[in-house]
């Protein structure tokens, strides 16, 4: 069977309309069962290498009743997937990374923190290619990606795994970096731990608001995303969260959307400028003696 | 046993990077025993490179739900070795277990705030 990503001529980028490629295509995949899929990119002109996320994990999970095959994919957007190892599991052979400008495609398990701290120094700290950010920003961005990761073994209760990618825009300075889990989406996580009943895009507003958390228990929470959107906010950079059918970003502006069909998980995107010369962090200067008072 | 003991986060995480909750767990467990057997500890940020919240929640906000905030105070002393921008997000866990372990009807007050806004 053959199914187009796109169905007309062009781009999958990491946006509202791009997303709704991505769920509209999944929508097709999900009739499928015990069939081979040929996904025909032939359209696809352009895909921002970071969405290589959330499709490889609408991949993966179709793949557990169906053989998927990639077909007909365009030399421009070939290289860049076969050189940051997504095409890798459609076998195809991995382009080298000469200039190691790639931040590589990785699928995780929940148990996999270890190997995920290896890939984010590998791919975003020690990596030639990668943009020269001060430490202080490099810091920030890998620990706001740890959270996300964190969040990710924590609330969504994946058996799928985790998938991660990203993509540096030079002349943007730029980097953008997405999670996706299949889980069960942040609207049912609200719904099974607090019995509360909210549409997709106002869970997720939910979610990203104050101290809000789903966490009972023992160990606190609702910090997370809140020190995530004060960082990208003071970055001007961007956070986006895909979730079921709700879309929510932050950048300059809230935007919050609905999506025609659901994402089978979650999807976090990050979106950081690379040439923020703020001083994070030292505005806050707190002695020690007091840090328990 | 002295009373007073350094308990180093890298050699129980045995990495710079202190972001999972489940390695904050370790380091919980750790500091709990000690305080409940009454030594005053001092926790050592010695080569620790990237910290979250997470972490951070799960090895030390923990604490308030197992404690009292005279005891933490009692038990804890000033950690060391921890660079600034770490030390205002300890400080800022900690303020928010204070605030989440003095308030369990929380939810019920956030699930009320949605609905009204919905209402509206």
């Amino acid at each position: 069977m053959n199914i187009n990503l796109l169905d007309n001529k062009g781009d999958i980028k990491c946006d509202y309309q791009g997303f709704s490629c991505l769920v509209e295509f999944y929508d097709r995949c999900n009739n499928c069962m015990f069939e081979e899929i040929e996904v025909d990119m032939g359209n696809v002109q352009w895909l921002d290498a970071h969405m290589c996320s959330p499709f490889g994990a609408i991949l993966y999970q179709t793949s557990v009743a169906n053989f998927i095959k990639i077909t007909n994919i365009n030399k421009k957007v070939g290289d860049i997937l076969s050189k940051n190892g997504f095409l890798s599991s459609y076998g195809w052979m991995k382009n080298p990374d000469t200039f190691q400008t790639t931040v590589e495609y990785k699928r995780f398990d929940t148990k996999d923190i270890r190997y995920f701290n290896d890939y984010v120094i590998s791919d975003l700290v020690t990596k030639k290619g990668l943009p020269r950010m001060l430490p202080k920003l490099r810091k920030k961005f890998v620990e706001s990606i740890c959270e996300i990761f964190d969040n990710a073994i924590i609330h969504s209760q994946t058996r799928l795994g985790i998938f991660s990618c990203g993509q540096f825009f030079p002349f943007r300075k730029r980097l953008d970096f997405s999670i996706s889990d299949l889980g069960i989406g942040i609207c049912q996580n609200i719904k099974q731990k607090l019995d509360l009943d909210l549409s997709p895009e106002k869970a997720i507003q939910w979610a990203v608001e104050g101290n809000n958390t789903t966490k009972a228990g023992y160990i606190p929470g609702g910090s997370g995303l809140k020190i995530l959107r004060e960082f990208i906010t003071m970055n001007k950079g961007k956070i986006q969260i895909v979730s079921d059918r709700g879309f929510w970003e932050l950048s300059d502006r809230e935007e919050t959307s609905i999506l025609k069909n659901p994402f089978p998980g979650t999807v976090v995107t990050i979106e950081i400028n690379t040439a923020d010369k703020s001083k994070y962090g030292l505005t806050s200067e707190i002695n020690p003696e007091n840090v328990f008072n | 046993m002295a009373d007073e003991v350094v308990v180093g986060i890298y050699s129980i995480v045995g990495s710079s990077f202190c972001v999972a909750s489940d390695d904050g767990q370790k380091v919980f467990d750790r500091v709990k025993t000690l305080m409940e057997n009454g030594k005053k500890i001092r926790l050592s940020f010695l080569n620790v490179e990237s910290l979250t919240s997470a972490f951070l929640n799960a090895a030390i906000g923990q604490l308030y739900g197992k404690f009292t905030e005279d005891q933490i105070k009692d038990g804890l002393l000033p950690p060391s070795n921890i660079e600034p921008d770490d030390l205002a997000l300890l400080k800022r866990v900690v303020e928010n277990a204070k605030k989440y372990f003095s308030d369990p009807e929380r939810f019920d007050r956030a699930k009320r705030e949605v609905i009204g806004e919905g209402d509206d």
